[in-house]
């Protein structure tokens, strides 16, 4: 296995891929300015061009599930962040931050992901910041108990 | 953790210029690599990109005869690295800055004006052509991420992008040929050597546009580049492409920029391959009927499952997920 992760790399690809959050397609359709956490199991990992997409069931309160799509960044750019197409396996138990579709859809724009490890990771296309700030600021607000960045914001 | 000098060298560069995020996205996807680039006007104005291009081929004395032996290399894989266009037509820093005026023609400037309305007004421009599949075609070819290879032979260069994929070949040597009577993405480019520089032209393209936030480009649209490989301190190695694009619909005058494409080293270190992909078979995106892109989703009418089966699935082996083979609902369109 070829080592993925090298620090200057990491950094330069974190800025570049600022400025890389290009889509073939507007943002239009997310709503950016919110922010939802959920734990889910890994439907399907389609790590395809020209974007990746994150299906994740996910038990809804009554105990049934509901099968969520969020799109991600483009292989090209997952690859410079250490993202390939064995990140997500089936069945494997995630918890991820998305930015959702407005008009109230089982999906969004996928953030930040957490790995079974703890690990975090940013599989974010320009859909919804997936950076290592906001995972940071996600991780506190987890510790006390927020899953929406609306509700963290709001009781501060 | 493995430090290689050039890499080393890379992220110290950046952190030493103190990139921030606003002057990474002054220079468009990807800049930040190597110093600021710089626009490099023709050496006087030309009416057209033919009289521009025989001009330099003038100055060149026909051109440089390259063999296999002796024609510039520049395999591997390329990412963008910035350009200029932008400042062409955006007057202040970024998504701040105000459309230029006097640059592109009255009705292509009421245009640009309403796309950047949306950008700046909405955060959004409401939806992209790339949306429902067209491929990025010229100008957007040199600004689009993916994947590129430049890969030179001594009569033609084919400079690919993966988005799409997206193939430009130039012709060296040759004249202008147009024998489908019609325009094409990436039209028809000639082109010659100077030295180590690949100097092009190109004409009969599509309409087209930069980016969804950029101006849009007609169908007279043509362009004469001047591609060449640069090397920084610190190993740093970006090939460098001066354009000046004619187009007597869109611009006022002929704009001058130029676009950078960087080393992939951080892909072929983990030996990343460009595969064939069309965007049609695993794009969801469409054009819904408030004008904004939206998404099929498994199950719905329309969606496009990039790895489901063929059209012969009572067949074993005839899924595109072969590895993990998994499943999502169809879509509950009726063939």
């Amino acid at each position: 296995m070829k080592k993925l992760f090298n620090l200057p790399v990491a950094l330069a690809a974190a800025l570049l891929t600022m400025a890389v959050a290009e889509a073939h397609h507007s943002f239009a359709m997310f709503d950016r300015d919110t922010q939802i956490v959920k734990t889910g199991t890994v439907q399907r990992w389609a790590f395809n061009n020209p974007h990746s997409w994150l299906y994740m069931n996910v038990k809804n309160e009554d105990g049934t599930e509901t099968l969520w799509s969020f799109e991600g960044s483009a292989p090209t750019g997952l690859i410079q962040r250490g993202i390939t197409g064995d990140t997500f396996k089936p069945g494997a138990t995630v918890t991820f931050m998305y930015c959702p579709l407005k008009d109230g859809r089982p999906g969004g724009a996928i953030g930040w992901a957490k790995l079974g490890d703890g690990k975090y990771i940013n599989p974010a296309d320009g859909g919804c910041n997936g950076g290592e700030e906001n995972q940071k600021k996600w991780a506190d607000w987890l510790a006390k108990g927020y899953t929406s960045s609306k509700d963290a914001e709001n009781t501060q | 953790m493995r430090f290689t000098k050039s890499s080393l060298c890379a992220g110290v560069f950046l952190l030493a210029a103190g990139i921030a995020p606003s002057a990474v996205l002054a220079q468009g996807f990807g800049s930040g690599y190597g110093p600021p680039l710089k626009v490099v006007p023709p050496p006087k104005e030309f009416a057209t990109s033919e009289e521009h291009y025989a001009y330099l081929l003038e100055q060149a004395k026909g051109g440089t005869k390259h063999t296999l032996q002796s024609v510039p290399r520049w395999d591997g894989l390329w990412n963008t690295a910035g350009n200029t266009h932008m400042e062409a037509f955006i007057e202040g820093q970024g998504f701040a800055g105000k459309v230029r005026e006097g640059v592109l023609t009255p009705e292509y400037e009421v245009a640009f004006k309403e796309r950047w309305r949306q950008q700046v007004e909405d955060g959004q421009v409401h939806y992209d052509r790339l949306g429902h599949c067209e491929p990025p075609g010229m100008p957007r070819f040199l600004l689009e991420p993916y994947t590129h290879e430049f890969i030179n032979l001594p009569l033609e260069s084919y400079l690919i992008n993966d988005f799409g994929p997206s193939i430009r070949r130039v012709l060296i040597g040759k004249q202008h040929s147009n024998l489908y009577g019609t325009h094409s993405w990436y039209g028809d480019t000639i082109g010659f050597w100077d030295g180590d520089k690949l100097v092009s032209n190109t004409k009969y393209l599509y309409p087209a546009d930069f980016t969804r936030w950029s101006p849009m480009t007609s169908n007279q649209f043509e362009t004469v580049e001047t591609w060449e490989l640069k090397k920084y301190p610190g190993g740093i190695e970006r090939i460098e492409v001066q354009a000046t694009f004619y187009d007597k619909f869109a611009f006022v005058k002929p704009v001058n920029t130029v676009y950078a494409f960087r080393r992939g080293t951080d892909l072929e270190k983990v030996d990343y391959r460009v595969n064939h992909w069309e965007c049609d078979q695993t794009s969801n995106s469409f054009l819904d009927d408030k004008g904004v892109t939206n998404f099929h989703l498994p199950g719905e009418e329309g969606f496009n499952d990039g790895r489901g089966t063929t059209m012969f699935p009572e067949l074993p082996g005839q899924t595109r997920d072969p590895i993990y083979n998994t499943t999502l609902p169809t879509s509950t369109s009726k063939e």
